[in-house]
């Protein structure tokens, strides 16, 4: 099991409401968007046969007594030791999200080469980068609607449809109730899966 | 004198410096903001979308700018057959708006990624060389390149890297040659490795076209290399032979830098387009 942080801009964060202006305009009628959250996630995968909590402790001192990864004055953190995080992801109250990630390798080793200069970390093997958008929506039935938004402001298909994810460069799922911290792993450690840009 | 519009979008930079290079070939360029009345479009012959940073760069370059009106009046008068010169950012606009390579019209096909090289990451602003190809974009923006001549223009770009997840795709930019400018080595040998490939793009891709060859969706910036005197003294290449010999000769330095052969090259097209539109 991993340890992933989770950043997020505290001061407002103009991308988030960028998504959100822009997003609105791509909605089919009686669907509406009420707030987006962009959030930088880091999965710290340790080494076969090692844990995570090796290196968890050291981990956190580094995250709350460096700016290696967050910028206290812009941006707010969690950080999710494999024993807290417990089995499941669960969204935020009231939203749910789309995972993504670049098609190519996620391990950052610079990343990680920089965080090893200094701080040790004995038995991380590699630190994964990939993004979150937590949307929160509604449909005319007053559910979220997430099979209407997530064509309407997911991946990018035409210049009508879709935002978030360019599939030529990213890959995304999505994060309704409770994924399993195995499947958002397994997501961002095996290869992107293939795209047809005609499917 | 054939109408070039500019498109001027909130974060876009280089609007200004792109009309004057226009204008220098003999084009009359006008900045056109992007929330002008829709019938305002089809009064010109072609279309260019400069550099900068539309949007700031938000979710992804390019990625709010694509889903404008008037990104889609362009698209309506490219599909009537009028050129389309992206820009850097223009690029990146027009890449996620789905309009390069268009095997598939409407659908996204490409993206315009975070640069690539070993032990780099982010922006990147320098010279580089580039050669033109023979696509269906040739008679468009490469007319006036001679085959075998290299071009040194600058880039400035942070999401250069042309890529796409589909392999039809990919295969099928080689064989219709849409790949109209390449990054080479400064002998004109293949760019191998970075500096010559500063951003890993496939087939060392510096500018693609749709398939019609009337849209390119071009990274480096020929705006910035539109006078002699912007082409720097160090260039190791003939250009930077004739930047130096124009030192303290002012007609000399006003004369044409290697990135106008873009502009002149539209110029050139849109000269016998209004020409046929005479004639018939």
């Amino acid at each position: 099991m991993s340890a992933v942080l989770l950043t997020r801009l505290k001061i407002t964060d103009l991308t988030a409401w960028t998504a959100l202006e822009a997003g609105r305009r791509l909605l089919e009628p009686g669907h509406a968007l009420t707030r987006i959250v962009r959030e930088q996630l880091l999965l710290f995968e340790p080494e076969a046969g090692a844990r995570a909590e090796s290196f968890e402790s050291r981990l956190e001192e580094a995250v709350r007594h460096s700016n290696f990864f967050v910028n206290p004055n812009k941006e707010t953190y969690r950080l999710l030791t494999s024993a807290e995080r417990g089995e499941v992801w669960s969204p935020p109250e009231g939203a749910w999200g789309i995972l993504a990630r670049t098609r190519e390798e996620t391990a950052d080793e610079g990343l990680k080469q920089r965080l090893l200069r200094e701080h040790s970390m004995p038995g991380l093997a590699s630190i994964r980068r990939a993004k979150v958008w937590w949307l929160w929506s509604r449909g005319p039935d007053g559910g979220p609607a997430i099979p209407a938004l997530s064509r309407a402001l997911g991946i990018l298909r035409d210049q009508k449809h879709g935002l978030l994810v360019n599939p030529h460069g990213e890959a995304a799922m999505e994060l309704t109730d409770g994924t399993p911290w195995a499947v958002v792993e397994r997501f961002l450690i095996d290869p992107a899966p293939a795209f047809r840009a005609a499917a | 004198m054939a109408n070039v519009a500019v498109l001027q979008i909130p974060g876009v930079n280089c609007e200004y410096e792109t009309a004057r290079a226009l204008g220098a070939v003999g084009l009359n360029a006008r900045i056109v903001r992007w929330n002008e009345p829709a019938s305002v479009w089809s009064e010109f012959d072609a279309y260019v979308l400069p550099g900068g940073f539309a949007f700031q760069d938000r979710i992804r370059a390019g990625a709010v700018a694509a889903k404008l009106p008037a990104v889609d009046r362009i698209a309506a008068e490219a599909e009537r057959g009028k050129p389309v010169l992206g820009i850097c950012n223009g690029a990146q606009i027009l890449v996620e708006a789905g309009l390069v390579p268009g095997f598939h019209p409407g659908r996204v096909e490409m993206a315009l990624a975070p640069n690539r090289a070993p032990r780099r990451e982010g922006y990147l602003c320098r010279w580089t060389w580039l050669r033109a190809g023979q696509g269906p974009g040739r008679e468009w923006f490469a007319a006036l390149a001679e085959p075998d001549h290299v071009i040194p223009m600058p880039i400035a770009h942070g999401e250069g890297r042309f890529l796409t997840a589909d392999p039809e795709v990919r295969d099928r930019i080689q064989k219709e040659g849409l790949v109209l400018y390449q990054f080479v080595a400064p002998s004109g040998g293949p760019a191998q490795a970075f500096p010559f490939d500063p951003n890993g793009a496939m087939f060392q891709a510096a500018g693609i076209t749709n398939v019609a060859g009337n849209i390119l969706a071009f990274m480096p910036h020929p705006e910035r290399a539109t006078w002699l005197r912007q082409v720097p003294m160090d260039l190791k290449n003939d250009w930077g032979g004739r930047r130096r010999s124009a030192v303290g000769q002012w007609e000399a330095l006003e004369g044409p830098g290697p990135g106008r052969v873009i502009f002149a090259s539209l110029a050139l097209k849109l000269a016998s387009r209004v020409g046929e539109g005479a004639r018939s």
